[in-house]
């Protein structure tokens, strides 16, 4: 698949997950070229417009901060950084706040919807719970929830 | 171009469409020719893998992430042989009288309504599930709302075998969810009626539907060759969703002027909550959705709803990011959920529009009697958690991450209406409703009481676009039965309409 994040975009998008879910600085090479095939095919899935928004979102996000900052996002302190990502989340201009909720919902999604994760948080659906469910009303299941159930 | 033509084409295939199929396969049996048009694909059973990024993108338009024009709210809504009926939980109420009061259409009989509403409730195994499948998620709803003197009930369901997999939202995995896909559809074809995946109705003009068929490479192959398609009918019946019933009548060619097309659309805008227990929960085993609250619809506008998602829709309803979040996140088998669904007026404002392509576009003012009702709520939500035996609530319009149950005589100060700022506070919504309602004045409405379009009488309408107010409850079965009236009346009207 060709690449709709520019090299520049891909690097930052690593770099804003460091704040967002720190766990992403944990990922390996494989592990973080599958967070961003994640994200890159989500958007490139959307109508033209919406990635040149995105597009657009991820250049302000980064290069806002040199106003006041003198310096990229990326290339601040974590603590400064976070407390920009703060100041976007809370922005008085709605656009603002949504772009950077849809960067957020990106990120999350290239991070929450890999398999294998799930297991890390605690989530290990089955697709006969109600036999999970049973067991751990009659107490066999007790301190075995979130074991390995998967179908 | 290839020419088809039948005597009934129904676009879409979810409750309304499913519905329609059903009930007119009996005009088979005397030689008419029936098909349905639906744009997602028939999944194979070994389609539905459970996983969630997958399923959304398989199973919703635009991964169930559809935006609407001022980025405030993402829209679910399914794209499938049975449309949304193969992602909904299958929770089956029926229009409160109240409601169907406030909806004022004129020729719409209650007993009438509610009469068809107890058909399909029989028709799709709807009963509730016994104690020992509900889990701890659902049980502790049920128990803080009772303790703190809330009203709350259990939902009757549509499931035949329900192994509690609680994954219905991504396609039941084992068949269990009875949607039109399990049972209208399949009986319809049994009788003759044809079913087209894969097929994307671009336009219509007078008895004429422009559609296009593809291969999107997943499920079984459409039944017809990909290609452009012209299908002559004499009579088609509209029931794409209210995204997709009001932008097909946009991009069409339609003798009649209707001013309220897509005007009119609500959607039950929706927020999802989490209260995080000291010891694991059941929450993800066992059906996800066995109790409400309507405590509050009268006096605040909204509904409660037990609920549990999967980690990544979890995660981008939640407010805030780093570690505090990552750590909520790390646990999921202590998360309790509740959905709040705030009942929206219908206002001619929200609409359904199409860009220049002819793709729908849905523009949405979240209010502020919305947003203050959606305050009110997250109050409320914090009170049943912790009556639940929450440790701690995320309430995202709170000025901290999490509230501590040491904290809760203090919510007023906590969570502030100030705070309830779209773009911060994740909204989504999953009962889009209205753009085609029913009424008896073309200025505004588009349909009359039977879904006949105004001023057409081949074109017929019969999905949720119809509804000219809110549901207030989930809206399927009343779908069902709005639809079974449109069946109905083309049946009666068959010697005029089909010959």
């Amino acid at each position: 698949m060709s690449s709709v994040l520019s090299t520049e975009h891909r690097s930052f998008i690593v770099a804003l997950a460091r704040r967002i879910v720190p766990a992403t600085a944990q990922l390996d090479a494989a592990g973080e070229a599958k967070f961003l095939q994640i994200i890159e095919a989500a958007i490139a899935s959307r109508p033209v417009m919406v990635q040149r928004q995105i597009g657009l979102f991820l250049s302000v996000l980064r290069w806002l901060p040199v106003l006041r900052l003198a310096g990229a996002l990326d290339k601040l302190p974590p603590a400064r950084q976070d407390e920009v990502l703060r100041w976007f989340q809370e922005a008085p201009v709605p656009l603002v706040r949504k772009g950077f909720w849809g960067l957020k919902v990106l990120i999350y999604m290239g991070y929450y919807s890999r398999p294998e994760l799930l297991a890390m948080i605690r989530y290990t659906p089955s697709r006969h719970g109600n036999q999970v469910l049973h067991a751990a009303r009659a107490g066999a299941g007790s301190g075995s929830l979130t074991q390995d159930h998967h179908d | 171009m290839i020419d088809k033509e039948f005597d009934v084409v129904i676009i879409g295939s979810g409750a309304g469409g499913g519905t329609v199929a059903k009930e007119l396969a009996a005009l088979c049996r005397d030689g008419k020719r029936v098909a349905v048009l639906e744009w997602g694909p028939r999944f194979k059973e070994s389609d539905y893998t459970g996983q969630e990024l997958e399923m959304a993108n398989k199973l919703y338009f635009e991964g169930g992430g559809f935006l609407t024009r001022d980025k405030s709210m993402t829209l679910a809504f399914g794209k499938a042989y049975g449309g949304s009926t193969v992602v909904y939980t299958g929770t089956s109420l029926t229009l409160p009288r109240e409601t169907f009061h406030r909806w004022g259409v004129p020729n719409l009989d209650y007993d009438d309504l509610i009469r068809r509403s107890r058909k399909y409730l029989q028709e799709n195994n709807v009963h509730l599930l016994p104690e020992a499948d509900i889990n701890d998620n659902n049980r502790l709803f049920f128990e803080a709302c009772k303790k703190l003197g809330y009203r709350v009930d259990q939902f009757p369901i549509n499931v035949k075998g329900c192994q509690g997999a609680g994954m219905c939202n991504l396609g039941c995995p084992n068949a269990a969810k009875q949607g039109t896909h399990r049972v209208q559809l399949p009986e319809a074809e049994r009788n003759g009626v044809t079913v087209i995946s894969n097929c994307r109705v671009d336009r219509l003009s007078e008895h004429t539907c422009y559609a296009t068929v593809t291969d999107p490479g997943v499920g079984h192959p459409s039944a017809w060759a990909p290609g452009d398609y012209r299908i002559r009918a004499r009579v088609v019946v509209l029931a794409a969703g209210a995204v997709n019933s009001p932008a097909l009548l946009l991009r069409s060619e339609l003798p009649q002027r209707l001013p309220a097309l897509g005007r009119y659309f609500t959607c039950h805008p929706a927020l999802i909550l989490v209260g995080q227990h000291p010891q694991p929960i059941t929450n993800y085993y066992g059906h996800p959705k066995s109790y409400y609250c309507d405590e509050f619809v009268d006096s605040k506008k909204f509904l409660l709803e037990t609920c549990m998602y999967f980690p990544f829709v979890t995660a981008k309803n939640l407010a805030g990011f780093g570690p505090e979040h990552s750590a909520l996140m790390a646990a999921m088998d202590r998360l309790q959920m509740i959905l709040v669904l705030a009942i929206d007026p219908a206002r001619p404002e929200n609409r359904v529009t199409i860009d220049r392509q002819g793709n729908p576009v849905v523009d949405y003012h979240l209010s502020e009697d919305i947003m203050d009702s959606l305050y009110e709520s997250m109050k409320v939500c914090t009170r049943i958690f912790f009556a639940a035996g929450a440790e701690r609530v995320h309430a995202p319009a709170s000025h901290k991450f999490l509230i501590e149950a040491g904290e809760q005589d203090r919510l007023d100060t906590l969570i502030t209406r100030d705070q309830m700022k779209p773009g911060k506070i994740s909204i989504s919504s999953g009962h889009l409703m209205g753009g085609c309602r029913m009424g008896d004045d073309p200025a505004t409405s588009v349909t009359d009481a039977w879904g006949q379009v105004h001023g057409m009488p081949w074109l017929y309408v019969a999905d949720s676009s119809l509804f000219p107010k809110a549901a207030e409850i989930n809206p399927y079965v009343t779908i069902m039965a709005l639809a079974d009236r449109v069946a109905e009346r083309i049946k009666e009207r068959g010697r005029e309409l089909l010959n």
